[in-house]
């Protein structure tokens, strides 16, 4: 019987195995799975039971604790044990309640004290969102001293390809998008890659931006046949839909109704009327623009908004005629589409590089200087372009005396300081087209950021950001003299090494 | 108290002396002063070394016309060469703390120390010490080197930069070394210990990685296990009292481990 006995217990032993078996297999699954009910939880109580019960069996076998050896072994247990949770107490306390100093010469990792002040005063949760794979230490670095500032700022890595979901919450196109999350706001900060890291003065401005209650108020003006803000062929609901993203309201405004410009107005857009605007409109939006106003014009060829004396006190004349792009049909477009990959140096376009967005039908706009008005060409297009004048023709050809060779500008941003109120400026902006906004091409290519980025400038948010100027290195350089280059590397490759194996050597042959 | 000291003192001396008439420490030094003049040389000097990448940059910025971005290559040199010696130090310290108990326990000279009237913690703080010491001895022609370049920078370099960053490598050292003495206390082996300290340190240095999968707290305390970042901290400029203390606490963990360890040899024999 008592074999018997034994000779079970010999098998059951093994069956203790088991203990660790479950207890690691729980701790994988709930790991992988990144959730810990009930399965992986079950796993790991049934291994550390398991394991409590092989101590047990195995206390009864050979009376282990009674030992001297045992004793003394508890003791250093404990004695650990509780060394470790002091020093653990320790660190704790260490990381709550850092000092911290930054001994680099520019301090190029302390954040400036726009940022810092900030970020203290936060009083609702502010989140970024990384997505990308890479976590590079710079960024993190930068974000970590955020997070020091208060823990209401906080920031998560998401790989975009793992938590899809949660990537087309943000819509994220590319890796390396960083959103910021306040509430129920979002935006784009910026894209990180390996050219361009995360930048302080763009992240400060992005939280300054989305805790500012301010909402910009964009009016599109109604009345003359201007593109419809709903939804439908050639509406603007894409580009209104962007703008709302962007924390802006938009509202229609009707100038026959009401005579005057709303009050709460950021920025008028009058985008393609058919009919000319009647004078008193014409009045209203000077007045507008000479009080420091912002405005969009965004008028189609063969139409007359009755703009021509507002837009000659900027120095805008807008040609009648359309501008022809034998790049356009070489690439599917059609020769009345002008492809622009070219860029003015201006805000609206500095990131442009050489995108490219293209003009369904545009006319060309001339500019001419007026005293005070600084005007920046936008878009310009290619050599190859002319402003065609005879549509009806058999082919489409250029014609020295009447037409005009390009590269044409097709839109321009203009602003002017006004003279009563020295800190305000009137700003506009004038496309030759508006297909370049309309739903379906809003879309595709740069086409809505040229708008988007517009009424950005338009409505004078620049001004807003906090001036941060980006840490930079001490400009320093080593100037070794040849001779001492060499000298430093002959000591550093031979001598010192030598020394060394020649000591090893000679104290081996001494021992021998 | 004062008798503590004493014995500390006698087992540093004990330890500096056979370092220093050892041949293979004097080999393992001069490997360590081959492999690190060769990074210093390529890292400073060589054709893509930072002093001749600046004067390329320099000579680019000098034909476009437009000023290169400030570039200051005292600083990245520093950064550059302290975590190619960190890494270096990752093979070199196993090798250096392998022997320290492992030795005594394969001669037999380990029932000697356990039962002398030395404290076990006297002893453990001795041989860290002494291995210390010869680490740094070992790292002096080195910092003669930085001396020579960085007293060419213009302009001149302020020393707390360096300064922090060395004291980053040597504390990461004595963390190492102090890790790696437990280890040693555990096994007659000296090549298992190397191995196993090899890999404790691997996994220390890597955590910060492991450590990023997880969010919120958990993740927070497994990257501050991390040695690679808070030597990281240190080579860059940053004073961080957290840094600090972790770097004690792992000096600390290893020196009454290994007492600890001692202590449990004493009564299994007893």
């Amino acid at each position: 019987m008592k074999s018997i006995a034994r000779r079970n217990h010999k098998y059951w032993k093994y069956l203790f195995w088991l203990g660790p078996i479950l207890f690691v297999a729980g701790l994988t699954a709930g790991l992988v799975s990144n959730n810990w009910e009930p399965v992986p939880l079950g796993l790991i109580i049934a291994g550390v039971v398991v394991t409590g019960l092989w101590l047990i069996f195995s206390a009864n076998q050979n009376r282990w604790w009674s030992r001297r050896s045992t004793q003394a072994g508890t003791n250093a247990l404990i004695a650990t044990l509780s060394v470790l949770a002091l020093l653990g107490l320790i660190n704790f306390l260490a990381v709550r309640y850092p000092v911290r100093r930054d001994f680099t010469e520019a301090q190029l990792f302390t954040l400036a004290p726009q940022s810092q002040q900030l970020v203290r005063n936060l009083s609702q949760p502010v989140n970024v969102w990384i997505f990308d794979r890479n976590q590079d230490q710079q960024d993190r670095e930068l974000l970590e001293n955020y997070r020091r500032q208060n823990p209401q700022f906080s920031f998560e890595y998401v790989d975009p390809q793992v938590q899809r979901g949660l990537a087309e919450k943000f819509g994220v196109k590319q890796f390396g998008e960083v959103y910021l999350e306040a509430g129920q706001q979002r935006r784009l900060v910026q894209v990180v890659n390996n050219e361009q890291r995360l930048s302080e003065v763009r992240l400060t401005n992005s939280i300054q931006q989305v805790i500012s209650d301010r909402t910009a108020k964009v009016y599109f003006l109604q009345g003359h046949g201007e593109l419809p803000v709903t939804a439908e062929q050639g509406g603007l609901s894409q580009a209104l839909t962007a703008l709302g993203e962007r924390n802006y309201t938009t509202e229609p405004l009707n100038l026959i109704q009401q005579s005057k410009i709303p009050q709460d107005a950021t920025m008028i857009v009058v985008a393609s009327p058919k009919q000319a605007l009647f004078p008193p409109e014409v009045k209203a939006l000077t007045d507008y623009l000479n009080s420091g106003g912002s405005l969009l014009l965004m008028i189609d060829p063969n139409t007359n908004p009755g703009l021509d004396s507002l837009l000659k006190s900027w120095g805008v004349a807008l040609d009648n005629r359309i501008v022809i792009d034998p790049a356009g049909a070489s690439i599917g477009f059609g020769p009345a589409v002008p492809v622009v990959d070219t860029y003015g140096e201006h805000p609206i376009t500095q990131d442009f590089n050489n995108g490219i967005s293209f003009y369904s039908e545009a006319r060309s706009i001339e500019l001419s200087e007026v005293a005070g008005v600084q005007a920046t060409p936008l878009l310009i297009t290619n050599p190859q372009t002319w402003a065609e004048s005879n549509l009806q023709g058999e082919q489409l050809q250029f014609n020295p005396e009447t037409d005009v060779q390009g590269p044409l500008t097709i839109g321009a941003a203009l602003s002017r300081q006004v003279n009563n109120q020295e800190s305000q400026e009137a700003r506009l902006v004038v496309f030759g087209d508006s297909n370049f906004a309309v739903d379906g091409l809003f879309e595709q290519q740069l086409n809505g950021d040229v708008f988007l980025n517009s009424v950005g400038w338009l409505s004078k948010q620049d001004e807003e950001t906090l001036s941060i100027r980006p840490r930079e290195p001490r400009n320093r350089r080593i100037n070794l003299a040849a001779q001492q280059a060499n000298v430093l590397g002959l000591t550093a490759l031979l001598l010192i090494p030598l020394i060394g194996f020649a000591s090893a050597v000679f104290l081996w042959w001494r021992r021998r | 108290m004062r008798l503590i000291w004493t014995n500390i003192v006698a087992i540093y001396r004990k330890e500096l002396q056979s370092y220093f008439a050892s041949p293979l420490a004097y080999a393992i030094a001069g490997i360590f002063w081959l492999l690190s003049g060769f990074f210093f040389v390529i890292i400073l000097l060589g054709p893509q070394g930072y002093i001749s990448l600046a004067a390329q940059a320099d000579l680019q910025a000098q034909q476009i016309g437009v000023p290169a971005p400030p570039i200051d290559v005292a600083y990245e040199f520093l950064r550059a060469f302290l975590g190619i010696m960190s890494s270096l130090a990752l093979f070199v310290l196993p090798i250096l703390s392998m022997g320290l108990y492992a030795e005594e326990r394969k001669r037999g000279t380990l029932e000697l120390l356990a039962t002398s009237p030395v404290t076990n913690w006297a002893v453990a703080v001795g041989k860290l010490l002494g291995v210390l010491t010869f680490f740094i001895a070992m790292i002096l022609p080195l910092l003669a080197y930085q001396v020579i370049a960085l007293s060419a920078a213009n302009p001149p370099v302020p020393p707390a930069v360096p300064l922090l960053g060395h004291l980053g490598l040597i504390l990461l050292a004595a963390s190492v070394l102090s890790l790696g003495m437990f280890i040693s206390s555990l096994t007659d082996s000296t090549l298992l210990a190397a191995v196993l300290t090899f890999a404790l340190i691997l996994f220390l240095w890597v955590i910060d990685t492991v450590a990023r999968a997880f969010s919120g707290s958990m993740g927070e305390a497994l990257g501050h296990l991390s040695l690679l970042r808070h030597f990281n901290n240190l080579v860059q400029g940053i004073f961080d009292t957290g840094s600090i203390v972790v770097f004690a606490s792992y000096i600390f963990l290893g020196i009454f481990l290994t007492a600890q360890s001692i202590d449990a040899l004493r009564f299994q024999r007893s």
